[in-house]
């Protein structure tokens, strides 16, 4: 686990290198391991690569990865006012604290959760699977119908060789060796690692220079001094982790989200939010302690309900399936010894990452130095013996090049990869589930009637449209009542969910959708009065 | 316009660009679900299954061709060319330029392919390296010093790695016998 936070500090530290690429490039270490072991390896480079994004946007203003964004508007212009040792110390315990605070919530909630998910039938399966591709289309880009086509054609890549249930060749087209279909790891490397590297040397003269130019400095870390400001900022520590823990539940919204809205939300709550930008710890603080957060967050929906939260629990959802463990609500009761080492490697991987801090910040520094071409051209080599080492199998490194190609092509084309990732990794659970619910009864109304399965539709009805929303917010009148109309959507289904908390959730929901509707008649009415 | 024919501005090429590559791909999808769906077609069907092999690929296949004929008109509606301009001709030789780094990845990890039965993971993966290396950076008798250290040592590393630390079985060439 050390190695893995380390190599996960320096992954992502490193820009041009995502955590995702990081997790995927160590799947293929973990074969030899057990799935304790290598889980506990990828927790500890996912929570290193969450921290390791800090270093370079500290020392250098350019974010190591898209989760650390934020940090810069404010880490940034710290460290140039030389205070680099204590931006990168705030950086590092905000990390810290965040992280903490997630893993609490994630022994808390997932075994909460997956006692909820013990109720999900087939129907509601489904259709959460459903829920979770429109949302990551939805939540990936500006590009709604380019994001809902790649989940789809995830969906296909999954459905192609034999099929699950009654093993029959679909989409052959003659080739024995796709009977197999195509296997998970090649598909991800080749989609993400692969065509990620070759977009970082499209630029011929940006890739054989060094990483970074101006070159970064290794610095002392002040620990004592950071310590004492971030629990002065607790209350921003506390709000952005638990900002970062529901935005890693929601399937398809990971830490690079996350990061920008706890950022904004410490900037409004602020009593002085015009100094945000020149150089103060809460701009330090708050997306530092979500993006750890949120991590926690995506582990609870991939623990509880099989269901991936963000691109890197769907590599870790992957590496389970590997080794032949099947995430699902039952998953924390019949695999405790695994569910509760998750639990454990999320939680003690923050102190490593601690420890390695200042060791990782001399290798990065090193680093540093090194063209993009050269990290680029050794990673393609390491992509092709790892993903050999899966399988022994010469038509995965086939594969690898394949979806290497058509990565480089749909990102060119500007079709965002991770929902067909996600297509990739959940359409053998939503064909599964679709199968059983067909094999009980083929009354197809039960989608729709079943609450469970009601409010996954529901929500996925409505993810689909929030691009739509975002576009037209504040110059449509239908955006007025798009969250009135959602919040009485949901409701409904609630209702029906039988018990005693959950009908008094939805009759709250509903006296709510009716508040704000009456609050949105309001709002026009005036309009109207003061048009005539 | 006084009888001169408008030019594009950067934004507004690319634009059209996009437009042109935006309903190309449609098509191309069009036609990949065309292929894929008569493809369903040859899927065996079994009498044990109460859903069939073939229905649930059908069905991706069917959204997904409504998904690319909203493709198609949402690219044909909302990139229309500004009236009279015309486009500035983007070669083709730019666009190999833009993408030769690419090319050049694509076309080594190829032939690392092919060559894998017969030169090996450690021999092959030196040459794949050491040519990728010297393809996408400098070409001087130093660069090819550095890219072949680079090459032998990275390469020679990771195999060490994965044949003695993890006893993962990596492929020796009909030439090399490693």
């Amino acid at each position: 686990m050390t190695l893995g936070v380390t190599a996960g500090l320096i992954a992502g530290a490193i820009p041009g290198f995502t955590i995702a690429m990081a997790v995927v490039l160590t799947l293929p270490f973990t074969f030899g391991m057990t799935a304790t072991e290598g889980l506990s390896t990828m927790i500890g480079v996912l929570v290193g690569g969450l921290s390791g994004g800090l270093m370079a946007g500290m020392l250098t203003g350019i974010p190591g990865t898209p989760s650390s964004v934020a940090t810069t508007f404010d880490g940034f212009p710290m460290a140039r006012k030389g205070q680099p040792g204590l931006a990168l110390g705030i950086g590092v315990w905000s990390s810290f604290f965040g992280g903490i605070t997630g893993a609490v919530v994630l022994v808390t909630l997932a075994p909460q959760l997956a006692r909820v998910g013990l109720e999900f039938g087939p129907w509601d399966y489904f259709a959460l699977v459903m829920f979770a591709l429109t949302i990551t289309s939805s939540l990936s880009g500006k590009a709604l119908l380019k994001g809902i086509i790649a989940g789809t054609l995830g969906l296909l890549v999954a459905a192609i060789g034999e099929d699950e249930v009654n093993g029959v060749a679909r989409f052959t087209f003659g080739n024995d060796a796709i009977r197999q279909g195509f296997a998970f790891l090649p598909v991800l490397v080749g989609l993400f690692a692969f065509s990620q590297l070759l977009s970082d040397v499209q630029d011929r003269a940006k890739a054989s220079k060094p990483l970074m130019p101006k070159g970064a400095k290794a610095v002392r870390v002040e620990h004592r001094r950071a310590i004492v400001e971030v629990l002065r900022l607790w209350v921003v520590v506390l709000r952005s982790s638990l900002i970062g823990v529901f935005t890693g539940i929601l399937p398809g919204a990971g830490s690079s989200v996350s990061n920008i809205l706890a950022y904004d939300q410490a900037k409004k709550a602020s009593k002085n939010p015009d100094e945000f930008g020149t150089g103060i710890p809460d701009g330090i603080v708050a997306p530092e302690s979500s993006n750890n957060a949120t991590e926690g967050g995506a582990l609870i929906m991939m623990m509880a309900l099989g269901i991936p939260g963000d691109i890197i629990t769907a590599v870790m959802l992957g590496a389970l399936l590997i080794h032949d463990v099947v995430p699902s609500p039952s998953f924390i009761s019949e695999e405790p010894v695994l569910a509760y080492s998750i639990f454990i490697a999320f939680f003690f991987a923050h102190f490593i990452m601690v420890a390695m801090q200042a060791l990782c910040l001399r290798i990065f520094v090193l680093i540093t130095r090194v063209p993009m071409y050269i990290l680029a051209s050794v990673i393609l080599i390491y992509c092709a013996i790892g993903v050999f080492a899966l399988h022994n199998v010469g038509f995965d490194l086939w594969t690898l090049f394949l979806f290497g190609i058509l990565g480089y092509v749909m990102r060119n084309l500007g079709f965002p990869l991770a929902p067909m990732i996600l297509g990739v990794v959940l359409g053998d659970i939503a064909e599964l589930n679709l199968n059983r619910a067909w094999s009980i009864s083929n009354d197809l109304s039960l989608f729709f009637t079943r609450p469970w399965s009601a409010f996954f539709l529901t929500l996925a009805a409505f993810s689909t449209v929030f691009p739509l929303y975002q576009r037209d917010r504040g110059s449509k009148n239908w955006t007025q009542f798009y969250f009135p109309i959602f919040v009485f959507a949901i409701a409904i289904p609630v209702m029906f969910m039988g018990g005693t908390v959950r009908p008094v959730i939805g009759s709250c929901l509903i006296v709510l959708g009716a508040y704000l509707m009456w609050r949105r008649f309001q709002q026009r009415t005036p309009r109207r009065v003061s048009a005539e | 316009m006084n009888g001169r024919r408008l030019r594009l501005s950067e934004a507004e090429e690319s634009s059209v660009s996009r437009f042109h590559l935006d309903t190309l791909v449609a098509i191309f999808l069009l036609l990949f679900c065309g292929i894929f769906l008569t493809a369903s077609f040859s899927i065996r069907e079994t009498s044990y299954a109460s859903l069939g092999a073939e229905v649930w690929p059908r069905l991706i296949l069917i959204f997904l061709t409504l998904l690319s004929f909203g493709y198609l008109v949402q690219s044909v509606r909302h990139h229309g060319r500004p009236e009279g301009a015309v486009p500035e001709r983007r070669g083709l030789r730019q666009w190999f330029l833009r993408h030769l780094n690419a090319f050049w990845c694509f076309l080594w990890f190829g032939l690392f392919l092919l060559s894998l039965p017969h030169l090996g993971m450690l021999a092959g993966g030196v040459v794949f390296v050491y040519a990728t290396l010297t393809s996408l950076g400098r070409r001087d008798w130093y660069g090819h010093l550095v890219h072949a250290a680079i090459a032998v040592m990275s390469v020679g590393t990771m195999w060490a790695i994965f044949t003695y630390g993890l006893k993962v079985f990596l492929p020796a060439g009909t030439v090399f016998f490693f």
